[in-house]
Formats: C-alpha cells, sequence, structure tokens
C-alpha cells in the first residue's frame, strides 16, 4: 500500500480544499469588491442576516431601485415585442454609463413612451369613431333616401305613412292605442341615427318598440364590414339603424335607450346636399388623422429601436447590480459603522486570485483603508467544488444527481467515467446500433461552439450536455458488439474465433442456452468486481480521513463476507469454464448452506473443495457480528475519553476565547446517544449482508437487457426486413425497409439506449454507490455573474 | 493464439495508450495521475469482456446443433 502514498493526488477524486474566509471592507469599497469578486466567481458568501426580512436589510432601498428598473427594463421589451420592432444589437460603441443616469435615462424613456401609448390610443378612438360616422353617414343616407322616396307628404300625413307603413304584425294592435302625437310644431316627424353591435340590434329594436309603444320606426341597415368598436378596440359586426319618431319625450326615452345599449348615436342631417357635404368633411379628416397615426407610430418605433439596442447591455447590467446587493445585503455593519463584514468559502488555491482583485477594487474606489481578508476556523463542513471540464462535467452531474458527495469524499464519478458507458455497452452491445451513436455523438461534437451558443430544446439540451458520454457509450458499444457479434441483426461478420463469439453459433439451435449461460456468469463476474471495487474505495476514504476504526471493523469484514461468498462464486465460475466440468453451481452454492459437511459428488471442481467451503462459511459468518458490534462500544469508549478530557479543560480556563469553542460544537461532543449509533450501525450491517445478495442478482439485468436488445434485432431483421425483401414486388420492399428503419431508430436506438442508460445509472448508484459513497455534502455555488446567466436561462 | 498471448497484447496496448495520454496531454501530476486512472480503468474492463467471453468458449459444454440443413 506503500506506493499510493506516494502518488500525488489525483485530479477530480476528492473535492477541492476550501477554506473560510473573513472579508472586512470599508463602506466605500464594498461595493466594487463584491462587483469584481462577482467578475471572478470563487468565492460563495454565507448569509449573516438570514433571519432578517428583505425589508430589514442594509441596502434595501438600492434593491427596490434595481427592481423598479428590471420592471421598466421588461416594459420596454414587451412594447418592443408587440410593435414587432427588430432592432440590431449595436456593439459597445456608447460608454459604459452609471447606475444613477441609466435610472434616469429609463424613467425619462418610460414617461415618453407612456405619453406617446396614451396619445396614440387616443387618436385612434377619434379616427375609429369618424370611421363610424362615415359608415352612419353612407347607410342612414340610403334609408332617409328611401323613406323620402315614398311620396313626400306634409308633415302630419307622415304620421299616418309611419303607421301605414310594413311593420310586424305585431304592431298592428297597437295602432288602436292611437298615442297621441301632438301637431305642435316640435312634433314633426324626426330621427336618431346611430350604430349598434348587430348582436344587439333585435333587443334595441324591441326595447325602443315598447319604451315608446309603438310609436317609433326602426330601420336599419348592416354595416357590411366589421369596424373597430372605438371603446374596446376590437372588430365587431355593427348595423347602422335610424329611429324615426315624434315628440320630445320619446327622443329622451331613445337617447337614453342608446346609451344603456352602448349604441353611438351621429347626426345625420336630413338633407342629401348636407350629407354629401359631411361625408366629405369626415373623409379629409379621417385622411388627416391617418396621417397623424402614422406619423405617431412611426416616432414610436424609432424611440424603441432605439431602446432596443441598448437593452440587452442595460438588462444585464441591472441584473448585476441587483445580484450586487443583494450579496451586500449578506453582509453585517461591523461596530463603527463604517465597515461592512462578510464571511464565506473559497478554495484554496484561489486565495492568491482573490487578495489581488480586493487590492484592485481598493485602487479603483480610491479608498484609504485596504480590504482585510483572512481565514478563519468554522465548524461548518464546506461546500464540494469539483474543478470539472466540458468532459469530465456529464459524469459528474450524474453522480451529482444521486447525491453531492461530502466534503474531500472519494468521487464515483473518477470510476464512472469508464465503468458507466461501459455497463450501458455491455446491456447494448451492438456495433450496427453503435455506430449510429457514433455519428450522433460527432454530430454534436463538432458543431459545439455553435450548439453551445443556442437556446435548444430540454431534449437537444440534454443530449449536447451528454455528448461525452454518448461518444463514450458509442466506442464500448462497437467493442462489445464485435465481441458479441451482434450486428443490427443484420451482416455476419466472420470473425476470427480467438476474438468473440465463434460465428459458428449463430442460427443453431443451442445458441439460446450457451449466450444465456454465458451472459448470466458475465453479469456476475462483472458484478463482483464493481462491488469489490466500491468497498476498496471505502478502504481509501477511511484511510485518507485517518480512519483506523472504519478500517477494522467494517472495511475487512465486509471484504471478507463478500469475496467468501461471492468472491468464491465467481472463482468457481472460472474454474468450470476453465476445467469444463459439468458441475452444478446453483446446486453447490445451495448447499453449501444448507449442507455444508455433506459429499459434493459431481459437483466437485477441485480437490479439497469441500473443506474450503465449510472454511469460507465460517468466515462469512464470523464477518457479520465482526461488523456489527464492536464500532458502537469502541466509539462509546472513544467519547467518554474525549468528554472526560472536556471537563477538566472548562475547569482550567474559564475566560475562553468564546470563537474558539462555539455552543453548538459543546453540544455535538456531549450529545453522544449511544442507542443511535448502534441502530446506525446495525441498519448499516443488515443493509450490506442483505445487500450483497440482493445486489449481486441485480446485476444479472446485465444479461437480461442484452438478451432483449439482440432478440429484438434479430426480429426486426427477419420478420420485418427479410419477410420484406421475400416479396418481387418493389413497393413492397420500400415499405418494408421504411418500417425496418423507423423500427429499428425508434425502439431500438431511441427506447433501447434510453433503457440501457437508466439501468446502468441505477447500478452505479445503488450496487456501487452503496459501499462506499455518502453523499450528502452541498454544492459550492460561489457568487458569480456568469453563473446568474446561466440561471436565467 | 492462446490466453497468455491476448492478455499480453492486451497489457501492451493498455501500456501504449497510457504513454499516449502522458505525452499529448501533459497537464501536471495530479491530471496525469486522472488520465491514468480511466485509461487503465478502460483496459481492464475490455480486457475482462474479452476473457470472460473467451474463456467460456474453452471448453463448451453443449456445441452449436444446427437447425437440420
Amino acid at each position: 500500500m506503500g506506493v499510493f502514498d506516494r502518488l500525488p493526488p489525483m485530479d477530480h477524486l476528492r473535492s477541492e480544499k476550501m477554506c473560510f474566509v473573513q472579508l472586512i471592507m470599508p463602506a466605500e469599497s464594498a461595493r466594487l469588491a463584491v462587483t469584481y469578486l462577482g467578475e471572478l466567481g470563487l468565492v460563495q458568501f454565507k448569509d449573516l442576516n438570514e433571519d432578517k426580512s428583505p425589508f430589514q436589510r442594509i441596502f434595501v432601498n438600492q434593491v427596490k431601485r434595481c427592481a423598479e428598473m428590471t420592471r421598466k427594463l421588461r416594459f420596454f421589451s414587451d412594447q418592443i415585442n408587440k410593435a414587432g420592432v427588430k432592432s440590431s444589437v449595436r456593439p459597445a460603441l456608447q460608454p459604459d454609463i452609471d447606475l444613477e443616469e441609466l435610472e434616469a435615462k429609463l424613467g425619462e424613456h418610460e414617461h415618453d413612451l407612456l405619453e406617446m401609448n396614451t396619445n396614440s390610443e387616443k387618436l385612434l378612438q377619434t379616427y375609429n369613431e369618424l370611421l363610424e360616422f362615415k359608415l352612419v353617414l353612407s347607410k342612414a343616407g340610403g334609408i332617409l333616401a328611401s323613406s323620402h322616396n315614398h311620396a313626400t307628404p306634409p308633415e302630419r300625413e307622415l304620421d299616418e305613412h309611419i303607421y301605414n307603413k310594413e311593420m310586424d304584425d305585431g304592431n298592428a294592435y297597437l295602432l288602436e292605442e292611437g298615442v297621441h302625437l301632438g301637431t305642435t310644431d316640435n312634433s314633426g316627424v324626426k330621427f336618431v341615427s346611430g350604430i349598434i353591435l348587430k348582436s344587439k340590434a333585435l333587443a334595441f329594436e324591441r326595447m325602443l318598440f315598447r319604451a315608446t309603444r309603438g310609436n317609433m320606426f326602426f330601420n336599419q341597415a348592416p354595416a357590411g364590414e366589421p369596424v373597430t368598436d372605438p371603446i374596446s378596440g376590437e372588430e365587431v359586426e355593427k348595423t347602422v339603424f335610424v329611429v324615426f319618431f315624434s315628440g320630445d319625450q320619446a327622443k329622451a326615452k331613445i337617447l337614453k335607450i342608446c346609451n344603456s345599449f352602448g349604441a353611438s348615436c351621429y347626426p345625420v342631417p336630413e338633407e342629401m346636399v348636407k350629407q354629401r357635404q359631411f361625408f366629405r368633411e369626415v373623409s379629409a379628416r379621417l385622411s388627416d388623422l391617418e396621417v397623424t397615426l402614422d406619423a405617431g407610430i412611426q416616432h414610436r418605433n424609432k424611440a424603441l429601436e432605439s431602446v432596443g439596442s441598448q437593452l440587452w447591455r442595460w438588462t444585464i447590467m441591472v441584473k448585476k447590480e441587483k445580484a450586487v446587493y443583494d450579496t451586500l445585503n449578506m453582509l453585517n455593519f461591523d461596530v463603527t459603522k463604517k465597515c461592512l463584514v462578510g464571511e464565506g468559502w473559497c478554495p484554496i488555491f484561489a486565495i492568491s486570485q482573490i487578495k489581488d482583485v480586493l487590492q484592485r477594487a481598493t485602487l479603483h474606489s480610491n479608498s484609504q483603508v485596504g480590504i482585510i481578508f483572512h481565514e478563519m476556523d468554522t465548524i461548518d463542513s464546506p461546500p464540494t467544488y469539483f474543478r470539472t471540464d466540458k468532459f469530465t462535467n456529464a459524469f459528474q452531474e450524474i453522480v451529482d444527481a444521486y447525491g453531492i458527495a461530502r466534503y474531500e469524499e472519494a468521487n464515483p464519478a473518477v470510476y464512472s467515467v469508464i465503468t458507466f458507458p461501459f455497463l450501458f455497452a455491455v446491456m447494448f452491445g451492438d456495433w450496427g446500433h453503435g455506430i449510429c451513436l457514433l455519428l450522433g455523438a460527432f454530430v454534436l461534437i463538432l458543431r459545439e461552439k455553435k450548439l453551445s451558443s443556442q437556446k435548444l430544446g430540454s431534449f437537444m439540451e440534454m443530449a449536447f450536455g451528454g455528448r461525452y458520454v454518448i461518444l463514450l457509450m458509442a466506442l464500448f458499444s462497437i467493442y462489445c458488439g464485435l465481441i458479441d457479434a451482434h450486428t443490427a441483426g443484420l451482416i455476419k461478420v466472420r470473425d476470427p474465433y480467438p476474438f468473440g463469439v465463434d460465428p459458428s453459433w449463430r442460427g443453431s439451435r443451442s445458441e439460446l442456452p450457451f449466450l444465456n449461460s454465458l451472459k448470466m456468469k458475465m453479469s456476475i463476474l462483472m458484478g463482483v468486481s464493481q462491488m469489490n471495487l466500491g468497498i476498496v474505495l471505502s478502504y481509501f476514504d477511511a484511510k485518507f480521513h485517518g480512519n483506523a476504526l472504519d478500517i477494522r471493523y467494517q472495511f475487512i469484514p465486509q471484504m471478507i463476507f463478500l469475496n467468501s461468498l461471492f468472491g468464491y462464486l465467481a472463482l468457481l465460475i472460472l474454474i468450470k469454464w476453465c476445467s469444463g466440468s459439468k458441475a452444478d453451481l446453483y446446486h453447490v452454492m445451495i448447499y453449501m448452506f444448507l449442507d455444508p459437511a455433506g459429499d459434493l459428488g459431481e459437483n466437485q471442481l477441485f480437490w479439497g473443495q469441500k473443506e474450503l467451503q465449510i472454511l469460507l462459511l465460517l468466515m462469512a459468518i464470523v464477518a457479520v457480528p465482526w461488523m456489527l458490534f464492536p464500532k458502537p462500544f469502541i466509539l462509546r469508549k472513544l467519547h467518554k475519553e474525549r468528554f472526560q478530557g472536556h471537563t477538566y479543560r472548562f475547569l482550567g480556563t474559564s475566560e475562553m476565547d468564546p470563537d474558539s469553542e462555539p455552543d453548538s460544537a459543546r453540544s455535538r461532543h456531549d450529545n453522544f446517544n449511544f442507542t443511535e449509533v448502534f441502530v446506525h450501525q446495525m441498519i448499516h450491517s443488515i443493509e450490506f449482508v442483505l445487500g450483497a445478495v440482493s445486489n449481486t442478482a441485480s446485476y444479472l439485468r446485465l444479461w437480461a437487457l442484452s438478451l432483449a436488445h439482440s432478440e429484438l434485432s434479430t426480429v426486426f431483421y427477419e420478420k420485418l426486413l427479410l419477410l420484406a425483401w421475400g416479396y418481387d414486388s418493389l413497393v413492397v420492399k420500400l415499405v418494408g425497409f421504411i418500417v425496418f428503419a423507423f423500427a429499428t431508430a425508434f425502439i431500438l436506438l431511441m427506447m433501447e439506449s434510453l433503457s440501457a442508460f437508466l439501468h446502468a445509472l441505477r447500478l452505479h448508484w445503488v450496487e456501487f454507490m452503496s459501499k462506499f459513497y455518502h453523499g450528502d455534502g452541498y454544492k459550492f455555488k460561489p457568487f458569480s455573474f456568469a453563473l446568474l446567466a446561466d440561471d436565467e436561462d | 493464439m492462446g490466453f497468455l498471448v491476448t492478455t499480453l497484447i492486451f497489457l501492451l496496448s493498455g501500456g501504449v495508450a497510457s504513454l499516449l495520454s502522458l505525452l499529448c496531454c501533459n497537464r501536471g501530476p495530479s491530471t496525469n495521475l486522472f488520465h491514468l486512472t480511466l485509461v487503465i480503468t478502460a483496459t481492464v474492463c475490455c480486457w475482462m469482456m474479452w476473457a470472460i467471453v473467451y474463456l467460456a468458449q474453452l471448453k463448451p459444454l453443449i456445441n452449436p446443433i444446427l437447425s437440420g440443413e
């Protein structure tokens, strides 16, 4: 084991060393310092004001201002989208502007924009009203003209005409009512013309009829085209109406009813000449208004364009400022109220960079006092930080999805980089499909730069993020496929027998039993190897943390238990293969437990097997209490010793520095609950013992999925392609080929690879990582502008 | 070709791959160790796959029974 000590520490195996730091910044350089730290992105600030509400914090006003500015910027972007203005993002020709200037500018722009909007709304309303008026003029003119066509007797006779005109039959009986229409000069036949929603016209007419007790004549003409309602702004079907009536009371009633139904009345003169004059005036005004409206829209669009070209920059600026103030809110004012004190985590390798940055901030803010930056001790556990590049990032995320590694714990990602694609390939192993995956991975990798700047859909994003995973999966699939001589069910490759499965197996009746036996044994062998790797990693973890207790009372009994049972099974498999014996391994294993002293007979694989089996069984039985009992008792003893030491220390130094032994640490030492520790250890041991059996069996899914894949490929090949190819017709061949291609692409490539991916993932997460991984850490989230941009997306 | 010979071939190719990785992407001792671990793991996995399939066919218990031609 000495050779492992002399090796340098491996990248990625353990998380970066972190240290807890304290920053003391004078108030004038604080903002600049935090901004520069945000650009550097390597410090995670601790929120010292957790218990305060957002309104009690120091910089609440600034945050409010930033929120206001964000709202204004969003308003602008909404307006730009509504107007459909496309603005070119001009490169940073404009100088950087200050935040206060930006605020003032934004306020100005917003005010202007709102004004322009209200003005154009008013103009639009007037425009629509005039349009309606024009319509009413033309249609009502028609109605009036037709009414005048009937002979124009003096006014009194007109009354009779009204009564005699064709009206609804229902109105007839009211004629006898004979409302007395005064024949004073006011009671000439008058009319009201206007426009109303088509849907309301019928109700309107009935209402008018009831109100005037039948003494009115309602004539209507549809407007023909949809009209934009001035009030609601929507396009609706309207009807132009003319109501003939006499008497002032009737007029008042009619006008009130018009009001309540939302009909707009427009004064239409009786004489044709005047009508035409009105018409001309209205048209003229309309064209004027159009010109004005257009000019208004142009003006607004220009303003929006100028805003739009800067919008992106401004948004980022405001976002950054808000983030800076949110971070500043996490700091505390110190006693003198002149400095801000902050605490946080940073990786040790970044300390010099941070010091540089802070010096720069002091310089740029013309502050007299420098920023103090020093390390502190703390009992909190540090966050976990892995410096991943684009290749290892995907694998690290796969591991992190199960649980973030504890600080300085062995990182399974180091081995998963290879074993995960490998186990995938064992289940997927097919070099034809592997080549398809390879092509897909190449496409994604070669267009890396272009695709990383685009916004992709959620599925594409996952595929793009995992492009290196897919690449490795494809390479291993091709290798495993060659070994298994599986080739998308298509071509029988003439592989030389020393490499891979002898092709003479193909198509034979005993192919399946042979392959099943091979693959089941292969799964067991791979499973036992991976689990052993996991336990060995737990050894290295214990050694790194100097935890001899774990080595003696956990690692050793676990190794003994697993290997005396399942390691022995693996050994039997190898011996059976090498010797060609006909021993039944199921029988051997089961009777090892049921009847260890019994005679093996035909199942004897080597000399001394019975004695060895008894020995291994005894070792396994001994290992179980070995991993269960000693550790809790020893921990209790150790704790008692520590506790004794504590009480003495307390009596000795009463004026202890309150920082060095905080309350929480003291209480932690006191709270050693033996029952809890014992139960925990028991759960851990039972999990391991039972898990040894279930996990080994779980690896048989490697066999199951590879069988499924090969059978599916064969079925699709034989039943679809060959069958279709058998016919003479070209159409059938084409259809058959298309169906084969679709089935291959969707079922085999997509569904099977997702399935193999999932099962390989499960094997890693449960069977491999449960042997050594705790995964209860928390991720390092530095204050960084780059991460902010990612978050927003 | 024999089991041992092919195992030796795997060993040699693993060694060549590690040397290549050391030469091409030499980025500090800890990163080199990481790359070495990856190469060794890959070699071991590939060898294991081949060895299992080879050993299983060494002394087969059943022979391919061709469906009667």
